[in-house]
């Protein structure tokens, strides 16, 4: 008899094991995994590794806040669940009400969406500006670590042998100003050409907090806290003598490959909009 | 370790006992026999394979039967025969909604999860339910048009 390649377990605790006794990959939506596996119409889809589905785990459902302010998103929840949680930060809603259309995002879940590390993947960006973290667990027990330092690069992460992401924690957010955009062909069913949150804490006429992240510029998500130092300390007042200098920094951190110039000139246009419109002194909250 | 997969597809128990890898939209059409559900891209996009699983709409084509233990799976035959799918499809027919037909069971399905949840949508919001649902003939302007005329003629249908 041939080798099975395929498990269903019913508990995390059944899941670990079989993901470590075989080495397995693990399937939770199936919107990326099923595409790449394809084999055509009524033959079924084929890995490398035997597969593990983890669709239906309890353990790894639903989201929450903590008693220590964090949200615990966990790792199936789906971008329509994350859209229309009021738990979640607005800038991660964004994003999740964004991907694909009505259908996928029905279907797509967050863990997957780290774990496959497109670099035009629309989650891990706004994550990586929160600062946002990963739980990631295996028969060895569990691991937690920022999001940009799990995706290593294009479809890298630092997933090891058996280990299932089973969380995503948000740490609490004390930005006052927030900007997303997604650039596609299209507005729905669109990959990313370029993306890219921006979030700044003002407190008495001073930047005490700026951020940024680049997503489809780069074979990650892109952020540079050397840059973003550029304007942290700085009051509203001084943000148009230092907006060169971030911007000529900003440029110089990301990395795009496909139509840079494009790339580069949106994405310092958008950052550009931002900061002026702090200057202006515009009202706290997402600005359009 | 679950050796079988139990579901029901248009409220009938079915229990699968093969590879749990094998997509949804297949279990459906080739070991089923429910050719409503048509495939269009294979990869989650067109919407042509949409039915719906546990109230959400889904494209079946991006599935494995695995993932569906203990769902509850509708395609255009569970909904055509009951008064909210008649509403829909004679709007579709008095509208003009329809031209060659492929995309139509998934572009009912769009609409019967759109109304189920949004009684009363605006223009944009049914061109928002409809945006994972590609047509090649029509333009989609009179499918849009038989949505909204569905949502109208059905008016208290769809509040239940």
């Amino acid at each position: 008899m041939e080798e099975m390649m395929c498990y269903i377990p019913e508990n995390l605790e059944e899941a670990l094991a079989i993901m470590d006794e075989k080495d397995a990959i693990a399937l939770a939506g199936g919107s990326d995994l099923m595409v790449s596996g394809a084999n055509g119409t009524g033959v079924n889809p084929s890995f490398s590794r035997p597969v593990v589905i983890i669709s239906n785990l309890p353990e790894l459902k639903g989201i929450k806040k903590r008693e220590d302010g964090w949200t615990e998103i966990g790792a199936l929840s789906t971008s329509r669940e994350i859209a229309e949680s009021g738990l979640v930060h607005p800038l991660v809603r964004n994003a999740a009400s964004l991907m694909g259309a009505v259908a996928l995002r029905n279907s797509a879940t967050i863990g997957g969406n780290i774990a496959n590390a497109s670099p035009k993947g629309d989650t891990p960006q706004p994550l990586i500006l929160l600062d946002a973290e990963v739980t990631l667990k295996s028969v060895r027990g569990e691991r937690r670590m920022k999001v940009d330092d799990f995706i290593l690069g294009a479809k890298k992460t630092k997933l090891e042998k058996g280990e299932i992401i089973t969380s995503v924690l948000i740490p609490p957010s004390s930005l006052t100003h927030c900007y997303y955009r997604k650039i596609g062909m299209r507005r729905a069913n669109a990959i990313s050409k370029l993306t890219i949150s921006i979030g700044a804490e003002v407190r008495d006429g001073k930047v005490v907090d700026f951020r940024a992240s680049s997503g489809a510029a780069g074979p990650k998500v892109i952020r540079s806290h050397e840059a973003e130092s550029i304007l942290i300390g700085k009051t509203l007042s001084e943000l148009t003598e230092y907006k060169e200098e971030f911007l000529d920094a900003w440029n110089n951190a990301i990395s795009p490959r496909a139509m840079p110039e494009y790339r580069r000139g949106t994405t310092r246009r958008m950052l550009s909009f931002f900061i002026d419109a702090l200057s202006a002194g515009v009202q706290e909250g997402i600005i359009e | 370790m679950l050796s079988e997969i139990k579901f029901t597809l248009n409220g009938k128990r079915i229990i699968y006992q093969g590879d749990p890898l094998r997509r949804l939209l297949d279990v459906i059409r080739e070991d089923l026999g429910f050719t409503g559900t048509k495939e269009g891209c294979s990869e989650g996009e067109c919407g042509a394979c949409s039915v719906i699983k546990d109230g959400r709409l889904v494209t079946s084509c991006i599935i494995p039967i695995g993932a569906c233990n203990g769902s509850d799976i509708l395609t255009i035959e569970g909904i055509r025969d009951t008064e909210k799918g008649e509403c829909i499809i004679s709007a579709f027919a008095e509208g003009g909604a329809v031209q060659c037909g492929f995309c139509i069971p998934g572009m009912v399905m769009a609409a019967y999860y759109l109304l189920e949840n949004n009684p009363n949508p605006s223009e944009e919001e049914i061109r928002m339910g409809i945006s994972g649902n590609i047509c090649r003939c029509t333009g989609y302007d009179l499918i849009v048009d038989s949505i909204a005329l569905a949502a109208k003629k059905g008016e208290e249908l769809w509040k239940k």
